[in-house]
């Protein structure tokens, strides 16, 4: 591999690599049971965010919107969030 | 057989009567078909994220049943029916879990979720030597679907 070229500084902001959070620890699990869990996954508004916002891998994401879904059918969670 | 994860939201005004005749129509149906109910928990009045049926309440029911396929489509049935039960869900769980996989989740779940007021579980809580179990959780829970 070639040494990388230095950054610049104009292009791409530079961002810290985000790791998955279950990955990390395999102790966590994702339930629709746990909803205080759930809650870090979903904007403010109650819509499930994006997996670059959370950083989690593509496996626990399907995870987790199945989850996060199960749990809102159960009214655990909202659907959505008025102001 | 599967096992399968119920959980069910009845209404909180519904006196207790009423719980047990849905109690005893859900153990008849399951026991119709050869099923088990091993597991039936009360979880307690909860608040609920947003209204059913103009209720901001509802009263928690968790339980595990093993039993056969044609079990499920029979109780989702009835329950769709029942005007008491407000919301319910029935999910089949792995194939590799083992009855005991759950009562010790269930443990585990009690333990970290300490915010519903279980009535009849709450003396058994404390009692249970949970400690010994806690390095168990993270094979069971590595194993989930």
């Amino acid at each position: 591999m070639q040494p990388r070229k230095p950054r610049n500084p104009r292009y791409k902001p530079y961002y810290k690599r985000k790791v998955c959070r279950f990955c990390e620890d395999k102790t966590a699990t994702i339930d629709y049971k746990q909803p205080e869990i759930l809650r870090s996954f979903i904007s403010e508004r109650g819509k499930i965010l994006p997996r670059r916002v959370t950083g989690t891998c593509s496996r626990h994401q399907r995870k987790l919107t199945l989850e996060i879904k199960r749990a809102r059918m159960m009214a655990l969670l909202p659907f959505s969030v008025h102001s | 057989m599967s096992i399968y994860e119920v959980m069910f939201i009845l209404d909180p005004d519904l006196a207790k009567e009423g719980q047990e005749k849905v109690f005893t129509r859900l153990n008849t149906q399951v026991a119709k078909k050869g099923g088990e109910i091993f597991r039936m928990d009360n979880q307690g009045i909860r608040s609920l994220s947003y209204r059913i049926n103009k209720k901001p309440r509802g009263r928690y029911f968790l339980c595990y049943i093993e039993g056969p396929g044609n079990m499920v489509s029979e109780i989702e049935r009835t329950m769709k029916i029942d005007e008491n039960i407000m919301r319910f869900i029935v999910i089949r769980m792995d194939k590799d879990h083992s009855r005991q996989d759950f009562e010790i989740i269930e443990e585990n779940d009690s333990k970290e979720t300490p915010e519903a007021p279980v009535a009849p579980e709450a003396p058994v809580a404390p009692e249970a030597p949970v400690a010994p179990e806690a390095p168990v959780a993270p094979e069971t829970s590595g194993k989930e679907e």
